[in-house]
């Protein structure tokens, strides 16, 4: 029992929540604006693909992760004009993205990588990890925070970025006005369509982020669809947290605590199967609670006795 | 007066939506610091015409000037850097959000990157001093009045600089007494140089507060008018293009006979705090019709869809002539002798993409002779809807046509033609006038007259007041999910009923 909860699980916690944490913040901040961004998991996806390869290509971890950013906001942007000027279904429209992404992530790796399935060469650049010599001689301090990835620390910083800009500045002010009450927002002069352009753009960014980190920081590698439906756990948290970024982040601590348990329960016979199930179970039980925690809190509100 | 002296000045206006013109040819012009009505009817043109001063839309034709200075393509961003605010029929204010957030909305102060919630406290509080207006700037918006809530759009625009107000039917929800107040406060307004647009139908408000009157009927500008020159009779004539009669009177020639309705004790959950229904009880009889009067909001809309089955009931009893319907559902609460004139016709009253004979007979469709065999008898349907339109004057006298493209007036004579034909003991009124023209208004409650004639029972449920005084016999009033009193129409005055509606005034009462 003391193998699985030990101090490491802390560190380990964090290194699988945080592909989940970008993934979640880019359809948080979509989903206060009223959008519900399904498209997640293809902007991931293919920000992941774009980053593998420019650090392939280039030798550099930061221009692969700009490079990811920008791949992310072109996804993002594509789906912005579909569904903001075509006023095309949002759902429809982030569907086709996924699918997308997974088709010219699995063209791109055979075309550019010159392999099929998977790509884990030793020319690929990650993300460097924070190494504090002080902490060395502090178990806690080196279990907990030593080595940890910039984007570890990055996504941290981004939960608390994110929620100010929510709930401390006007802007945030008006985009929880137009997820609320566009015509609220239009009849105060605020331009409902450009706040919405923004607000997939910054989605775009954190998708990429989410993109680069997943196979830059916590893997070296790329696969066909590596992303392996951590978009739409993202799309759980953000449920879970109700669309809070501090709550939010909660949402995906608890993932990537499971995910750290069940790999550590796989050593002690448990079929792997079953442990690679586990997210995914709690990624349903985790929205059924949402939604039922939503719906029985709401009954007793309205309720008279 | 020369043309330089006009705040706002909308010349030979034109606005159309696909195939319908909304507006056509219109003028209006308003001087600084009066007090301006426009009135006409429903689907007039006045409220399309006040969204585009405001850039909510864009005028086809016609030129808009502002101080003098003509605008294009105005925004609303535009209209507001302007001084033009608008409080609209439907608050635009999100529930969500304190009543500070959305004053500040937009136009937000700052102090860094950060807004400075101080700085805006301080100048809300100023416009609360000088109108003598009581808001609570924390709470959030699902937590106050309706009434606060427009004291509430009335900051917004002072606080965004307006100095034309655009009020568009700004007391539909209020109370008489709030009323009062409200006039009081645009009174205060127009001494200090505000210039106000006033939207309405109720005339003796017109008369009350205005300098001058502007009338347009079915799109087009009619005349403008000097207060002391005219009177309701004339406007009446103005708005409509005939004579009306203004009320219709309930002719409590019936006697009352038999208990139909027993609401005893009844709980159930409500959209808001004050909406929750905690223990109402009373009657109707045969051949009496009982109005419901409140401010909007106060339970009126929960206490209904708890009787028809539409709403858990959480604690008592409804019966329906003897027979116990407590959550029955709706249908076989409606084959217990229940008939449901829903408040929101275009939701629950009418499906809007089918055709008038469809929805004439969506009661009994899978009824011989409709359906026979498992299939419809469209002939059967047929002869059944040409009856019934003529009987209740629905226009255009053709069955087949969509309803969506029918005006309010007649889409509401389906329901009622509908509700009335299934002939239930009780007949369910909610909101039955409510977005129809004069025309029609005369014609529907004549048709309620008619039916309570017939024996029937009638519950009756309105957000115009004169409505429920002119109609019932009896008033039962309701503040914030509980009845303050039962009055008799005929004794009860409208200053009395909005005391019980503001909750002000309670009886001691025990029910017969």
């Amino acid at each position: 029992m003391s193998k699985i909860f030990d101090l490491t699980l802390i560190y380990a916690t964090i290194r699988s929540a945080t592909p989940i944490l970008f993934a979640a913040l880019c359809c948080t901040i979509t989903q206060q604006a009223d959008i519900l961004n399904i498209g997640t998991e293809g902007i991931m996806l293919t920000s992941s693909f774009v980053a593998v390869l420019t650090s392939v290509l280039t030798g550099s971890w930061m221009i692969a992760i700009l490079m990811a950013i920008v791949s992310g906001v072109v996804m993002a942007l594509i789906m912005a004009v579909a569904n903001i000027k075509y006023s095309a279904n949002i759902c429809a429209i982030g569907m086709a993205i996924n699918m997308f992404a997974l088709a010219i992530t699995k063209f791109g790796i055979k075309r550019f990588l010159g392999t099929s399935g998977t790509y884990s060469g030793p020319d690929i650049v990650g993300i460097p990890r924070i190494h504090v010599a002080a902490f060395d001689n502090n178990v806690f301090l080196n279990e907990v925070f030593n080595n940890w990835c910039i984007t570890e620390v990055l996504g941290i910083i981004m939960v608390i970025v994110m929620w100010f800009l929510l709930f401390r500045t006007a802007w945030g002010l008006r985009v929880r006005c137009v997820g609320r009450f566009p015509m609220a927002a239009e009849t105060a002069g605020i331009n409902v369509r450009r706040l919405k352009y923004q607000v997939m753009i910054i989605s775009g960014v954190m998708g990429g982020l989410a993109g680069a980190h997943l196979t830059l920081g916590y893997s070296k590698m790329f696969a066909e669809n590596i992303t392996n439906g951590r978009g739409f756990m993202g799309i759980a948290a953000m449920n879970f947290g109700a669309q809070n970024p501090i709550l939010v982040w909660g949402g995906t601590l608890i993932f990537g605590c499971i995910d750290s348990i069940g790999a550590r329960l796989q050593s002690y016979g448990i079929p792997s199967q079953f442990i690679l199930m586990l997210p995914y179970i709690f990624t349903i039980t985790v929205l059924v609670l949402a939604m039922w925690r939503k719906t029985t809190s709401e009954a007793r509100k309205k309720s008279a006795l | 007066m020369s043309a330089e002296n006009y705040v706002v000045e909308m010349v030979d206006i034109e606005k159309n939506f696909a195939t319908v013109k909304a507006v056509d040819h219109s003028f209006f012009n308003l001087k600084k610091g009066e007090i301006h009505s426009l009135i006409g009817e429903n689907g007039a043109g006045k409220s399309t015409m006040m969204k585009m001063l405001y850039g909510l839309y864009q005028p086809d034709a016609g030129v808009i000037k502002i101080n003098g200075e003509e605008m294009r393509d105005l925004t609303p961003g535009k209209a507001i850097e302007k001084g033009i605010g608008m409080v609209h029929q439907e608050f635009m204010l999100v529930n969500e959000l304190t009543v500070l957030e959305n004053v500040i909305l937009g136009f937000e102060p700052k102090k860094g990157v950060t807004i400075d919630f101080d700085e805006a406290r301080k100048k809300i509080q100023t416009y609360i001093d000088d109108y003598h207006m009581e808001i609570q700037p924390d709470k959030r918006i699902n937590q106050i009045s309706v009434g606060e809530a427009q004291r509430v759009e009335i900051i917004k625009t002072l606080y965004r600089g307006a100095n034309v107000l655009i009020m568009d039917e700004p007391t539909a929800v209020l109370t008489p007494q709030e009323c009062v107040k409200f006039f009081e406060i645009l009174q205060e307004l127009r001494k200090d140089g505000k210039s106000i647009i006033f939207i309405s139908h109720k005339l003796n408000e017109v008369m009350e507060i205005s300098d001058r009157v502007s009338v347009m009927r079915a799109g087009k500008y009619i005349t403008t008018v000097d207060k002391k020159d005219t009177n309701p009779t004339d406007l009446a004539k103005l708005m409509v293009g005939r004579d009306v009669n203004l009320h219709i009177k309930s002719g409590n020639a019936v006697k009352p006979g038999e208990v139909v309705l027993k609401v005893d004790n009844l709980w159930t959950s409500g959209e808001k705090e004050i909406s929750k229904i905690r223990g109402i009880s009373f009657e109707v009889r045969a051949g009496e019709t009982v109005g419901i009067a409140g401010v909007d909001g106060n339970g009126q809309s929960e206490l209904i869809e708890a009787i028809t089955g539409l709403r858990k009931v959480e604690k008592g009893t409804v019966t329906l002539s003897g027979k116990d319907i407590t959550n029955f559902a709706p249908k076989k609460a409606r084959e217990a002798g229940l008939s449901h004139i829903p408040e929101e016709r275009n939701v629950r009253g009418l499906n809007r993409s089918m055709s008038i004979e469809d929805n004439l007979v969506a009661l009994k469709f899978d009824l011989e002779p409709f359906t026979k065999h498992y299939t419809r008898n469209k002939k059967e349907v047929r002869k059944f809807a040409e009856d019934l339109i003529e009987k209740f004057d629905i226009r255009p006298k053709k069955a087949d046509v969509i309803t969506q493209s029918l005006s309010g007036g007649n889409a509401q004579k389906i329901v009622i033609a509908r509700e009335v034909d299934a002939g239930g003991d009780l007949l369910i009124a909610a909101q039955p006038t409510r977005g129809v023209d004069i025309g029609a208004i005369e014609s529907i409650r004549t048709t309620l007259e008619n039916v309570k004639k017939d024996g029937k029972a009638i519950l009756l449920v309105s957000a115009d007041l004169d409505e429920v005084m002119d109609m019932s016999d009896r008033i039962v009033v309701m503040y914030e999910g509980k009845i303050t009193g039962i009055l008799n129409a005929k004794d009860a005055t409208k200053e009395e009923v909005g005391l019980y509606m503001l909750g002000q005034a309670e009886q001691d009462r025990k029910e017969s």
